[in-house]
């Protein structure tokens, strides 16, 4: 290669040199990779950066999230996430770009993390691993974390004792979506069990009912979801809430954006936003 | 010694009372009631205050005269020296009779089941009414032990439950069964210092006795309205989806009931030397009294008066097996506890074997017992037990059987009214050990 460039006339190593020295300068200038941002956020970015910029980033689940974001039939996302971001950018004078690319929820925290976007919302739990990359709002919903259950399956575990009793301290296969909070909250509430990843949560549904799990693992919303939808399924599957385990649905927010956070929580408070688990279960878009 | 006016009096309220109760408008009360309550008219709500208060009136007398009936009854066991004989054939024919409902039940219901399998669109209707009458959340429970709230602490569980610790807290919580064992032991300790010093207030008893009598007299006289007031509404409930759904536990409920009553009739017909029409119409009025009250206690002095004044059963036997029969054994709920966990394995597709069938006839027993003291919907917390050493789920049972209540408690009644009248037939005819 170095010979071929000594061979070429003085114009055409010119190109290519000019070539060399812009990739050169596109590696260097270019934005770092996403785990150099994660542990060093642009510190810069925070309420006024994002006034100044005139928008609001927020990133989403590339997947709808029935009661909270979907698609419309013209592509248009809609749902009670999408109007609080909205009224969120309304409060502060700027305008919305929603950024849809997550193709889970640890994506849209991971945008969020590495600056390409200011806000994440997708019905996001807040965990121990996120908190370590993100800031969290104050939740704008507390689910109870809930699991759908093969009643067979559990009343042969169970000896005649209550489903409760196997539950609590479940050893069976667990399934539930992968990159989710609820990895994390299965590790640490049912140790003794095997968790079995989905890629979504429909095919966690679906590895339920061919029994390739015994339980399924999400809040309470989803699972009642799942029963308000499909009755039928009641008499084969039972639904089960944690009572001492919480889903905080919050707002995923920019490590370095304090005022942000301040400003996001305000308005939360203030607008009280109407997420409850009825309204969302009666929606028409949960549907 | 009773004035003759007020004998009289008496004489001309009773001839009434059977007059007003004679099968042929007891009959025409139930049509009435039923055809009532399939036509689910608005109005029948309306009646329901009226039924309400005649089991208001009913109950009025029910501890009163189980306070006086049963010391008399002990006394009449133990003085005529017969008590231990008159136990015995008791206990006997009660074992073969709970032995052979619940066999006959289990055997009856499993082939009901057997050729009228649950097909899977009567198992998505199912579900789907399952779904719409509860919360969709059917279990809770906390990783952290200590997260739960202890609902049954200071609850009396086990043989404290049944213990009389206080016979007037007893009497004013309605609490029948510790009545009754307070009746029990005071009736033998009554009859014990009777032998020794002479005095006693039998007497006093057998007056309360009477004057509880003549009072259920007065209010048997709106047995007919009670039967209408009562059954129609409860009908009512039971709308025709809910029915179609739960058609197939229905059948095996409505075909293994009305099998155990008409057997019971004619056991006890054949026991008396009497023809099944006698004791159908005899036992007509108890029965109907418990399907439109839905309250076993109340038809106590009804079928005692049944059984010792039309089927001239004896009196020692009636008045000691009735109160505490009435009050402890519930065969109505036994046949409602083995069909229902049978209907639940055709649901979730599980098979019973032999054995299977002989554990859910032992368990129902055992979870009747469990039941005592509490009626309607509370009374089917004990069907866990039986339920649950099966792998049946107990929470999608409770909402099917919370629909079909209304119906299941009237035959529930009258299942434990007409075969807890058969045993003392029996125990008058043949007696063991004599």
């Amino acid at each position: 290669m170095v010979a071929g460039i000594i061979m070429l006339p003085r114009r055409a190593a010119a190109r290519v040199l000019g070539v060399i020295a812009i990739t050169t300068c596109i590696v260097v200038f270019a934005p770092p990779s996403e785990a150099t941002e994660i542990s060093s956020p642009i510190a810069a970015r925070d309420l006024q950066s994002i006034i100044d910029a005139k928008i609001l980033r927020v990133a989403v689940t590339r997947f709808d999230l029935p009661a909270f974001h979907a698609h419309r039939f013209d592509g248009n996302l809609i749902g009670a996430e999408i109007e609080m971001a909205k009224q969120i950018g309304q409060a502060l004078g700027v305008g919305v770009e929603f950024i849809e690319n997550a193709d889970s929820f640890d994506a849209v925290v991971d945008l969020v993390a590495s600056g390409s976007a200011d806000i994440g919302i997708s019905k996001l739990s807040q965990t121990y691993a996120r908190l370590r990359h993100v800031r969290f709002s104050k939740p704008y919903i507390t689910l109870r974390h809930a699991m759908l259950f093969n009643r067979a399956a559990i009343a042969r575990d169970a000896n005649g004792q209550p489903p409760a009793a196997v539950l609590q301290k479940f050893h069976g296969r667990i399934g539930l979506t992968a990159n989710s909070a609820y990895v994390e909250f299965a590790e640490a509430n049912f140790p003794a069990a095997t968790l079995v990843e989905a890629r979504t949560w429909e095919d966690a549904i679906e590895s339920l009912l061919v029994g390739k799990v015994d339980v399924i693992y999400r809040d309470e919303f989803e699972i009642r979801r799942i029963l308000k939808n499909r009755p039928t399924l009641n008499v084969q599957f039972g639904a089960a809430a944690i009572v001492d385990q919480y889903a905080l649905l919050s707002i995923a927010i920019c490590d370095t954006c304090s005022k942000l956070q301040e400003f996001i929580n305000y308005h939360l408070e203030r607008t009280k936003n109407g997420f409850t688990l009825k309204t969302l279960l009666d929606s028409e878009i949960g549907k | 010694m009773a004035a003759p006016g007020n004998v009289g009096v008496r004489s001309s309220l009773k001839a009434l009372s059977q007059s007003i109760n004679r099968p042929s408008i007891t009959l025409a009360a139930i049509v009435l009631a039923l055809a009532l309550g399939a036509m689910r008219l608005p109005f029948l709500e309306y009646l329901r205050p009226i039924g309400d208060f005649y089991i208001a009136l009913l109950k009025i007398c029910v501890l009163p005269f189980l306070l006086s009936t049963i010391p008399l009854a002990v006394r009449s066991a133990m003085v005529g020296g017969s008590a231990g004989g008159t136990l015995k054939s008791l206990l006997i024919w009660l074992l073969i009779a709970l032995i052979t409902v619940s066999a006959v039940t289990a055997l009856v219901t499993s082939l009901i089941f057997h050729y009228l399998p649950a097909d899977e669109h009567m198992i998505a209707n199912v579900g789907a009414l399952v779904g719409h009458s509860t919360d969709s959340i059917d279990v809770e429970f906390a990783i952290d032990p200590n997260g739960m709230p202890q609902s049954t602490v200071g609850m009396e569980t086990g043989i404290f439950s049944v213990i009389p610790t206080n016979i007037f807290a007893a009497l004013s919580l309605n609490d029948s069964v510790r009545v009754l064992i307070f009746a029990v032991i005071f009736g033998i300790g009554m009859v014990m210092t009777e032998r020794q010093s002479g005095h006693s207030i039998f007497g006093a008893l057998r007056h309360v006795q009477a004057v509880c009598i003549v009072i259920f007299d007065w209010f048997n006289l709106l047995v007919p309205i009670g039967i209408v007031a009562l059954i129609a509404p409860q009908i009512a409930l039971l709308g025709p989806d809910a029915f179609t759904v739960l058609a197939l536990f229905a059948y095996a409920f409505l075909a293994t009931s009305f099998l155990l009553l008409l057997t019971a009739i004619l056991l006890s017909a054949l026991s008396l030397r009497v023809a099944p029409a006698t004791v159908f119409a005899a036992l007509l009025k108890p029965m109907m009294l418990g399907a439109s009250t839905r309250n076993t206690l109340i038809c106590i002095p009804t079928a005692l008066e049944t059984l010792k004044d039309d089927l001239k059963v004896k009196s020692e036997i009636c008045d000691l097996y009735i109160p505490i029969g009435f009050a402890t054994i519930r065969f109505g709920t036994i046949l409602y506890f083995i069909v229902t966990t049978l209907f639940m394995g055709a649901l979730m597709g599980r098979s019973f074997s032999l054995i299977d069938l002989g554990l859910v006839a032992a368990f129902a027993i055992t979870a009747s017992f469990a039941t005592l003291g509490l009626n309607g919907i509370a009374a089917l917390g004990p069907l866990a037990v039986v339920l649950r050493p099966f792998g049946l789920s107990y929470e999608v049972a409770v909402p099917l059987m919370i629909i079909i209540d209304p119906i299941a408690e009237i035959i529930r009644v009258m299942l434990n009214v007409v075969i807890n009248c058969m045993i003392p037939t029996f125990a008058r005819s043949v007696r063991f050990g004599k």
